[in-house]
């Protein structure tokens, strides 16, 4: 497992968690330490993402192991840290039966506004996510990018310290998608810790400070999003025209370490200015067009997908 | 950002479960009519009392006539079909709508949720037994006068016990019927069946000699029981029967509850 420290007190605290579902181990050894105001949980289908926010929740109970949340015990303060965070669930719908303003209120009185006191939150958070006149209309008959907000609102109607969101993009088309992820980037400047559980790793990317990565029921990585994306060190692209196999031979011959290549794109290792110079003199006599050269940088879909593989390649 | 609600009081997360279910059912034209029909048998029996009242000072004549049996069994048809209308729905519709993990993510345990839709059918049934109930023992009491003090109270404590016991029972069926499908109509048939099965069943079985074994018959002797025939075996075995009706109906609750409040 790679780790790197975080600077900030850690609000979700994970150790050597064991938990099984139907007999089968789902969290095995868990252990993470998140202190980042956003972190993003990502892994493959069935890597137990589902099940870990089962357990941050205490509704699932572990085999073994212990877990903390905003530094609460779990399973012991397991009402409290449901009380303190709003959750917004992939696969739940709305509360069913009447308006959406009726279901956003009802899921502030479960957790413990009075009735009152939570229409009138519910009329705040609609509002702010700028649900119109349709919240007096049944929530059956909501369009996939209403139902995303009516269930946001249902997360923030009692003010929650800790928003956890599951795939809260899913079904949503572009500009709906990026309004969304502006207001949970507002929610998390506001001061909330947000859990973003999500297949979209752009979205983590831009939302994240911090990642964890599970893989089959593991943490293959646990730490900053930033180490991940930095720019390689040492390692530059190139690209441009002419940029062939024997454009990397040549190189090659020169001393220089080539990583890899495509049709338009090779990255090299640069240890200094000697390797520059080579590149620019292998560049001339070959006759490349090179159109841009710079260090190399990785999406946060990239390291996630190395990481994954190098995982697989363990097991 | 404001500062996170406290955890709120179980009792808090079971008067908001039993309310919303409420304004739920009230919503609905066929409960309203249902609730409306239950307030008919009290006011034909005020009015019996009454004429009754009025004819024996008028004519003398001695009406030898308990109408407080009667109108309890006719206020069981209109009782029963409401406790229907409103338990049958109530866990089946969130199970189609998957929202049970929702009340999970929320500071609410198993029982709560099973309590909570339990009493949404458990309270209007016991109060529309009761109440009018009451109405007509004050009635007796104080102005058709064929009750003592000591009657009243008898009285009262054996319609507090037919209206909690059968409350209780028919929340039992109806929450215990829903829980077991996602379909509210399947859960009106299944709960239906319970009312006439096992009845039918024990009387075929025993050529016509069985005791009750339905939650609507059972309702029915224990009545005869209290205000009739007297406390014997039968009228016992009802009240057992009963209870079971609704603490099986609690049991599959909260295993469902238990079983689908997960992520």
């Amino acid at each position: 497992m790679l780790s790197a420290p975080a600077a900030a007190a850690p609000w979700i605290e994970i150790e050597n968690l064991h938990l099984d579902r139907g007999g089968r181990p789902v969290l095995v050894d868990l252990s993470a330490r998140l202190a980042g105001r956003a972190v993003g949980l990502v892994g493959a289908n069935g890597a137990g993402k589902s099940t870990l926010i089962g357990a941050l929740l205490g509704v699932l109970r572990a085999r073994s192991g212990r877990a903390s949340v905003l530094g609460l015990p779990l399973p012991a303060a397991a009402r409290e840290v449901r009380a303190r965070a709003g959750v917004m669930a992939e696969q739940a719908g709305i509360f069913p039966g009447g308006s959406g303003v009726d279901a956003v209120a009802f899921a502030g009185m479960m957790s413990g506004l009075a009735r009152r006191e939570a229409l009138r939150r519910a009329h705040r958070a609609l509002d702010a996510l700028e649900v119109g006149e349709e919240r007096y209309r049944p929530a059956k008959g909501y369009s996939t990018g209403m139902r995303q907000r009516c269930k946001l609102a249902m997360s923030l109607v009692h003010d929650p310290e800790l928003l956890i969101l599951d795939e809260p993009t899913v079904g949503l088309d572009p500009p709906g998608r990026a309004q969304l992820l502006d207001l949970i980037r507002q929610l998390r400047d506001e001061g909330r810790h947000v859990l973003l559980s999500t297949h979209v790793l752009r979205d983590a990317e831009g939302l994240c400070d911090e990642l964890l990565l599970l893989d089959a029921g593991t943490v293959s990585y646990a730490g900053p999003v930033a180490a991940l994306t930095q720019p390689s060190a040492g390692r530059l692209v190139a690209c441009g025209d002419g940029l062939d196999e024997g454009f990397a031979g040549a190189l090659a011959a020169a001393g220089v370490a080539v990583i890899s290549r495509d049709e338009e794109h090779l990255v090299f290792s640069s240890r200094g200015d000697a390797d520059l110079t080579a590149f620019w003199r292998v560049a001339a006599e070959r006759g490349a067009a090179v159109r841009r050269l710079g260090a190399e940088l990785t999406t946060l879909e990239d390291a996630v997908v190395d990481l994954m593989e190098a995982g697989h390649g363990r097991r | 950002m404001a500062g996170a609600e406290r955890k709120p009081s179980s009792l808090h997360v079971l008067r908001a479960i039993t309310a919303r279910e409420l304004r739920l059912a009230w919503r609905r034209r066929l409960l309203k009519l249902l609730f409306l029909a239950s307030v008919l048998p009290p006011v034909i029996f005020i009015t019996v009392i009454l004429v009754r009242l009025f004819v024996e000072r008028s004519f003398g004549a001695d009406l030898d006539w308990d109408p407080m049996l009667r109108f309890l069994q006719f206020q069981a048809g209109p009782v029963t079909l409401l406790a229907l209308g409103i338990g049958t729905p109530c866990v089946a519709r969130d199970r189609a709508e998957d929202v049970l993990f929702l009340y999970a993510t929320r500071p609410v345990v198993p029982w709560h949720y099973a309590l909570g839709k339990l009493a949404a059918v458990a309270l209007p049934a016991a109060a529309l037994m009761l109440l009018p109930g009451l109405l007509i023992a004050v009635l007796r009491l104080t102005v058709t006068q064929d009750l003592g003090a000591a009657g009243a109270g008898l009285l009262l404590l054996k319609m507090i016990l037919v209206s909690l016991v059968m409350g209780w029972a028919y929340a039992g069926l109806t929450v215990g019927a829903s829980s077991g499908v996602k379909r509210a109509r399947w859960a009106m048939l299944l709960a239906i069946a319970f009312l006439v099965f096992p009845d039918m069943v024990a009387q075929l079985v025993t050529f016509g000699r069985a005791w009750p074994m339905g939650p609507g018959s059972a309702v029915n002797r224990l009545m005869e029981s209290l205000f009739d025939l007297g406390l014997d075996g039968q009228g016992l075995w009802c009240l057992a029967l009963l209870m079971l009706y609704g603490a099986g109906g609690a049991w599959v609750s909260v295993q469902r509850a238990q079983r689908e409040m997960i992520p």
